[in-house]
């Protein structure tokens, strides 16, 4: 508790040393100081937050005081430090990653200091984010950061491509910004002063109906920076633009920030109804399928993750919802659940993407290119890379024994919960939301077997040359994370106590007894289970270990209510045990029976062609064409065909379809707004021809019109 | 669409009881000469003299035939005044020239044997016949052969055709690509000897100028029973009919 | 010739009379009538090549003749070209072209005669001739990744046995590939698929993943250049080569090559020797045809009438086994007639066997009509318009599947099929049923013929002395149950072989394949290849 202060204080001043030294020291040095100043910072908000989560109690301190804003606030509670505590571990990751990629950079102009010293701006603005106890200094970093992010971006912008995806990131994010501050300002115009406590009590008082105000107007302006549907679309350009070294920050933790701001407005500020949660559960859901889709489809691997991160949020947001609708209706275990699905999902978004864009930004460097279609082979050239990318694309996949499976099986049990309300027509809604985000899971593994098999697998495709330097490049920040993908995924009973301290206040429900049971023993204490149930589990031993282990249990299990008494249980601690037991076993038995054999190793069989050429294989495009042709009603591709021929129909010299596809957004948000806007702008402007009678009869209509509206008043 | 099961089953069994019991139905094979001993010099003479493919050598009175080289013109049965022996049957399978010892697959593959055919230039023939196998009239199926469709779990290689060389490349690839306990078997005269199509710039003069034979069905082409007598010799549930003293024309 | 071998059958003398005039009306100072004889109604022989494609235009497209094939030699220290026309009912056109050797281009008339394409492909690769603006020459019989450019091994100075180089496989070779859509790529089949019983050729299934753009062939993997080794051999001796090379219509080629064996030595067969032939020819129709009806029930994985249709089969064969002593109606053809006689009692055997393979096809037909399931894989499934059809001079059963009425039978009557009352079976859809439907009414028919001939045989030889003692040339053919086989021999006056030149339907067909295989789903390809029913051998000889 005394350390929390200092360990703030700490990391802003090695951000801001961060800053200096990167402006100061030699190019050379750079990487040096983005490492050592990044891990200190990261390790510094690892251990603050663990310090909030495990010592129970908030972090609070007032600052000076701005004329006219109030007291700027800071407060770190359990909900805001598990957010810091991601991004310490992201930050970790990443900050080692970025110093080994600007060592590696071979590019003479690329302006390392630069970066570095938005990197940590970036970084500094993000703590501050997330520890802001008011508006004001909320919504003040929640800008900086915005700036930054759009500086990191397009400080070095390689192509028109490039520029405009920031400036029309930069767009979106203000856009947004204003969103938020008029729902900020609409909770504090009945509060004293602008602190979190003071609206919470505002938002107390407020009848529902005026809630969906804030409600709508924090999904969207939080939304565009966690990449809802429909306002995402800046998402897949900017992060595509987005420098290798860094594009993990962007998806591990501004994304995150997205979700915290609506998790932060909507679940603490404020109690948003059942509506608000359906809505939010039909965005996620809609935002996960069509993440996922064009995810599926696309072949450069940045955009690739980019389009998986927003279906990432979507299962976010979907989860959240399902937390808000079940706490309207007072199912607070089941809130508990959804809201841990939640933030388990959000930290192993954050650990496993961060590990992709890590791996995608190697192979980037490794290969210099990113075009799943150009790219293959590359476990035999990279097999420690390989072995890791694995590890993340099972991870994403919901692969157990990875932390993905966790998060997205209980997201799915959070669904099935829907037998609880009472509601019919919302228990379609929960239906028809858990079947798109079954269908989401399933495109994902679709997604993510075409990435590892088109990177990694098969044969080189392209004209590339493996560049030597990129062996050099540190795999431990990989390393580090694929570890912490399958203690996330083995574990999820320790972690699931340590999310629920951010969880409890807000669900007002245990998840811990919920859904971490004690080893199964016939005790009283266990009045969650009935007795024949536990003495089953008891006779077969289920409690062995009881006494060695520490914790409550390894099952996560939970127990519908009498109406419904199914139980959803797994353990992938236990499950993993049995893993290894099997495959020890059978990796045993066959070595013993196949002793005397040797292995011969022969070329790939081709039905006898002299040599698999590359561009016999199957490609990334081949590979997810079955999606597209399946999902063209929301493709809706423009095919040209272009095709050549010299003698009539027989000598095709050339047939070339080229296919052009809008995002579903843009086809039917982006472009119907922008002709609008457009169409009104040619209004006005005919409306402004010159003539000064023209002019003197508008300002009369006006007066008129003005004073039919107040003939009352 | 049902009313196919109902044909199928009105049809009944159909397949042939060879290898359990003889099997002699009419036209199920066109039979090949055989070693005769004719009343003088001058007839056994015109005898190898009309044979095409020299598959007939005369010796004294006598002749004998090269079934691998035989491309069955059947001119020594109908264009002589006095015609060579005529064998009617098909268990024809036999060693080559360089082998003296049956090698069959191991006992683990006997009673499931799975065949690689490759076609190597045949002319059409034989793999047809190959290909008669799996009707139900034959159906090697119940004797456990399968045909495979990659060199990677196939037990044996059956090579139709004299090797032409744009096929060269590709049946090597195969027999590469098989593992080691592979046996390699010729089926026709042209896969054994060339037959007609002989040794030019682009034919190797039968499987064994590129590929150890194991074993040869010889005939052109031979029939369906002969091909499965020949894999039933390959995994070793039938012996080699007898190993016939060698001919003077197999010198 | 006695009238039942006379090219001139259907007596269109009319419109021969018509077209030679119009010819040389048109052409006359660039062409010169020359002799007819050696199987041509028509021969004219052009003084330059630069009339070629003008004078194939008017020939192919305004006169609506059918394109034969062209035919190369090496002949008395020139080139001999022979370009090879049929007018329906009249007989068949040559249009000589003698060249002196050093003349290495010529015109080519693939932009007038799309059907000439793999003809002109044939001759660069094998006689080094080049065909000025044809689009795509090389890397058609010699395939590119194992034979250097430069090897023309039908030129008289090529050694057949010349010895096989230690030859290295290009392994940098590329496939030509036409779709260039982003992310496409080729699916590679074979040469070895199927389990290697379906025939060496190689596919490569140009595609973006799920449909298949095209489908291009690559051929000849079992070429043994038979024309090449035929050179230097006696008739006796090539004609084992004619039957062996594409055993499935071994008896046909066959035919087809003693036909024009009989013409240069101007020998007539009996009548007897002749109507056998024609029950022997129907009767391998009939049992080609139930092979192909398998092989199309079978690619729809429709088991039991693959089965049942394989049982008809094998049934024909035994009978012809029975019948001929040999399952594939080996060594029965030779110039002058058959080898053998057959008896009545033998005639009566086959027929019952003809007779109950029909009536179990007519079942079969039937049921397969019922089968809804079925008649969905094949409906619209590789269409081959009739224009397609025309243009690329698709012949046999496919072409007939498009309302392409050609059949050697009737068009150009040979073997005393003029005499002989059968229809030719045609339809307009050009797609897999069609195709399936021509193949059972022509079984039909064949089963019609076989009885008719049976049943009228005249008494007499069947072979007559066939001496080949004067030097001469001349064009046999014969409709194979794939198409039309055309057979082209020169031999010198010792009865060795010249030249011998075999143009097989397959070859002709392969060529239109692509037609078919264009925006199809992968799972349909095996059903357009069986629906085609094509034989690699039989092209590649």
């Amino acid at each position: 508790m005394v350390l929390t202060g200092p360990s703030l204080v700490a990391i802003f001043l090695i951000c801001a040393a961060g800053v200096f030294c990167s402006a100061l020291f030699a190019r050379k040095q750079v990487p040096s100081v983005l490492a050592v100043a990044g891990t200190l910072s990261s390790i510094l908000m690892v251990l603050t937050s663990a310090i909030v989560l495990l010592g129970g109690r908030p972090f609070e301190a007032s600052l000076w005081t701005l004329d006219g804003f109030g007291r700027l606030a800071i407060h770190l509670d359990p909900l805001s430090s598990i957010f810091l505590l991601v991004s310490g571990v992201v930050y970790f990751s990443v900050s080692l990653f970025a110093a080994s990629y600007l060592k590696n950079q071979a590019h003479a102009a690329h302006p390392h200091r630069h970066y570095s010293i938005l990197y940590f701006a970036l970084m500094a603005s993000v703590v501050l984010i997330l520890v802001a106890g008011d508006t004001v200094l909320f919504l003040i970093s929640w800008e900086c950061m915005s700036i930054f992010c759009f500086l990191l971006i397009n400080y070095f912008p390689r192509g028109q491509a490039d520029k405009s995806a920031g400036y029309i990131m930069l767009a979106m994010s203000e856009a947004g910004f204003l969103a938020v501050a008029v729902a900020f300002l609409f909770l504090a115009r009945s509060a004293p002063d602008f602190s979190f406590a003071a609206l919470r009590i505002a938002s107390a008082t407020l009848s529902p109906h005026t809630l969906w105000l804030p409600f709508l107007l924090g999904l969207f302006g939080f939304g565009v920076k966690a990449g809802l549907v429909p306002v995402n679309f800046w998402l897949p350009r900017s992060y595509t633009a987005a420098p290798p070294a860094f594009i993990p920050v962007f998806a591990g933790i501004t994304l995150n920030l997205g979700f915290y701001g609506i998790l932060r407005l909507n679940a603490d500020l404020m109690h948003a109804g059942y509506g608000a949660g359906i809505v939010a559960l039909i965005a996620g859901s809609v935002t996960a399928l069509v993440g996922i889709l064009y995810a599926t489809t696309d072949n450069d691997m940045k955009t690739m993750l980019a389009h998986s991160s927003i279906e990432n949020a979507g299962i976010i947001v979907a989860a959240f919802g399902a937390f808000l609708v079940f706490r309207a209706f007072d199912e607070t275990v089941a809130a508990a659940l959804a809201l841990s699905a939640a933030l388990y999902h959000m930290v192993n978004h954050s650990i496993y993407k961060t590990l992709l864009f890590e791996g995608a930004g190697h192979v980037e460097a490794a290969t210099g290119t990113r075009e799943m279609d150009q790219l293959g082979g590359l476990s035999r050239l990279l097999p420690g890379l390989s072995a890791v990318f694995l590890v993340g694309c099972l991870a994403i996949s919901a692969v157990p024994p990875f932390n993905g499976f966790v998060s997205e099986w209980m997201t799915l049990q959070t669904m099935l919960r829907s037998a609880l309300l009472a509601s019919t027509s919302v228990r379609i809604v929960f239906a028809l939301c858990g079947a798109a985000l079954a269908l989401t899971a399933a495109l994902a593994v679709t997604c993510f077997v075409k990435s590892y098999a088109m990177n990694f697998l098969g044969i080189r495709r392209g004209n590339w040359e493996l560049q030597d330097k990129t062996q050099a490049m540190n795999k431990f920040p990989l390393v580090f994370l694929a570890v912490l993908c399958l203690l996330l995924g083995v574990l999820p009973t320790y972690v699931l106590p340590m999310l629920n301290r951010s969880v409890e206040p807000l669900a007002g429900a245990s998840v811990t007894t919920a859904l971490v049971q004690p080893f199964f023993t016939a005790t009283p204490q266990n009045v969650q289970l009935p007795a024949a149930f536990l003495q089953d589990f008891h006779n077969l031993g289920a409690q062995a270990g009881k006494g060695v282990i520490p914790g409550r249990g390894l099952v996560v299990l939970l127990r519908g209510k009498e109406a419904n008494p199914v139980v959803f249980a797994m353990s992938p601690s236990y499950s993993i045990v049995a893993l290894i037991l099997l495959v020890a076993a059978t990796w045993f038995v066959v070595s013993r029976f196949t002793k005397k054999r040797t292995l011969a190793r022969r070329p790939v069989w081709a039905g006898g062609i002299p040599r698999l050429l590359p561009v016999l294989t199957y490609t990334g495009t081949g590979f997810s064409n079955p999606v597209r042709v399946v999902f063209q009603a929301i493709f809706r591709p423009n095919i040209i065909e272009d095709t050549r021929q010299t003698v009539a129909v027989h000598f095709r010299t050339a047939i070339h379809r080229q296919r052009e596809e809008t995002h579903v957004v843009d086809r039917l948000l982006l472009k119907p707004v922008g002709s609008s806007v457009q169409w009104v702008a040619a209004f006005l402007a005919g409306m402004h021809h010159g003539k000064l009678n023209a002019y003197v009869t508008y300002v009369l209509a006006f007066l008129l019109l003005v004073l039919f509206l107040y003939r009352g008043g | 669409m049902s009313f196919w099961f109902w044909h199928g089953l009105r049809k009944g069994i159909q397949s042939t009881r060879y290898p359990g019991r003889a099997e002699n139905t009419p036209g199920i094979s066109p039979g090949r000469p055989m070693n005769t001993d004719f009343s003088s010099a001058e007839e056994a003479r015109l005898a190898a003299e009309i044979c095409p493919s020299d598959a007939i050598v005369a010796h004294g009175k006598s002749t004998y035939v090269d079934h691998g080289k035989c491309v069955n013109c059947q001119l020594c049965l109908h264009s002589l005044p006095s015609p060579m022996n005529w064998e009617p049957g098909f268990e024809w399978t036999r060693l080559p020239a360089n082998r003296t010892e049956s090698f069959p697959l191991p006992s683990a593959f006997a009673k499931s044997t799975h065949i690689m055919v490759v076609d190597a230039g045949d002319c059409g023939a034989c793999l047809h016949e190959v290909k008669q196998l799996n009707n139900p009239l034959y159906n090697m199926h119940r004797l456990g052969f399968f045909l495979t469709a990659t060199p990677r779990t196939a037990d044996l290689l059956l090579v139709v055709g004299p090797v032409s060389e744009n096929m060269r490349g590709p049946l090597l690839k195969t027999w590469e690509a098989m593992p080691t306990s592979r046996k390699v078997m010729a089926v026709g005269s042209c896969a054994i000897s060339g037959g007609v199509f002989g040794r030019s710039f682009m034919c190797a003069c039968g499987v064994g100028s590129v590929l150890p034979v194991d074993f040869e069905v010889p005939g052109d082409p031979p029939p369906p029973l002969a091909i499965l007598h020949g894999l039933l010799v390959v995994a070793g549930r039938k012996s080699l009919k007898s190993l016939e003293p060698v001919s003077e024309g197999r010198s | 010739m006695a009238a039942h071998s006379s090219p001139i059958a259907g007596d269109n003398t009319a419109g021969l009379i018509d077209l030679t005039a119009a010819v040389e009306e048109r052409f006359g100072s660039e062409i010169s009538r020359a002799p007819v004889g050696g199987g041509f109604v028509l021969t004219l022989a052009l003084s330059q090549p630069d009339v070629l494609p003008a004078l194939c235009k008017f020939l192919f497209w305004e006169h609506g003749c059918l394109f034969g094939g062209i035919t190369t030699e090496e002949h008395a220290a020139r080139w001999q070209m022979h370009y090879t026309f049929l007018l329906l009912g009249s007989g068949w056109i040559d249009l000589e072209l003698s060249l002196p050797l050093e003349t290495i281009v010529l015109p080519s008339i693939v932009a007038e005669v799309h059907a000439a394409d793999w003809h002109e492909r044939e001759i660069e690769d094998l006689f080094g001739i080049h065909f000025e603006n044809h689009p795509r020459l090389g890397d058609f019989v010699l395939h590119d990744q194992i034979w250097h450019e430069g090897i023309d091994p039908m030129r008289k100075n090529f050694s057949a046995s010349h010895p096989q180089l230690e030859r290295k496989v290009d392994l940098d070779w590329q496939p030509l590939l036409v779709v260039g859509d982003p992310g496409s790529f080729a699916m590679p089949v074979g040469p070895i698929y199927e389990g290697g019983v379906g025939e060496s050729l190689h596919f490569l299934l140009e595609t973006v993943g799920e449909d298949v753009i095209r489908a291009a062939p690559r051929l000849f993997y079992n070429y043994r250049a038979v024309e090449k080794i035929a050179e230097g051999r006696t008739v006796g001796d090539a004609l084992l080569l004619s039957e062996r090379f594409a055993a499935t219509s071994a008896f046909a080629h066959s035919l087809a090559f003693c036909l024009a064996a009989e013409r240069i030595a101007a020998v007539d067969v009996p009548p007897r020797a002749a109507a056998l032939r024609v029950l022997l020819a129907e009767l391998e129709r009939l049992r080609h045809h139930a092979g192909a009806i398998a092989a199309i029930c079978e690619s729809t994985a429709l088991a039991v009438p693959a089965s049942q249709a394989a049982i008809i089969e094998e049934n024909l064969l035994r009978a012809s086994c029975v019948f001929a002593d040999h399952r594939y109606l080996f060594g029965l053809n030779t110039p002058g007639g058959l080898n053998r006689d057959f008896g009545s009692e033998q005639c009566n055997t086959l027929l019952v066997a003809v007779d109950e393979a029909e009536s179990d096809l007519r079942i079969l037909e039937k049921r397969l009509r019922l089968s809804s399931s079925f008649l969905d894989r094949l409906e619209d499934v590789g269409v081959v318009t009739g224009e397609n059809a025309r243009d690329l001079n698709l012949v046999g059963p496919i072409g007939r599947a498009s309302a392409q009425h050609c059949d050697l039978r009737k068009a150009c009557s040979y073997s005393g099929y003029g005499q002989l009352p059968f229809d030719v079976p045609c339809e307009t859809e050009g797609d897999g049923y069609a195709r399936l439907r021509v193949l059972f009414a022509e079984a039909t028919q064949s089963a019609k013929l076989i009885h008719r001939v049976a049943g009228r045989l005249e008494e007499g030889l069947v072979r007559v002395s066939c001496e080949l003692h004067r030097a001469g040339a001349a064009l046999g053919w014969a409709e194979a149950p794939r198409g039309a086989a055309l057979h082209w021999l020169r031999v010198d006056k010792t009865g060795v072989v010249e030249r011998y030149r075999a143009i097989t339907p397959s070859f002709n067909n392969w060529l239109g394949f692509h037609v078919a295989a264009e925006n199809f789903a992968f799972q349909d390809f095996p059903i357009i290849l069986a629906t085609f029913g094509l034989s690699a051998t039989e092209c590649d000889r």
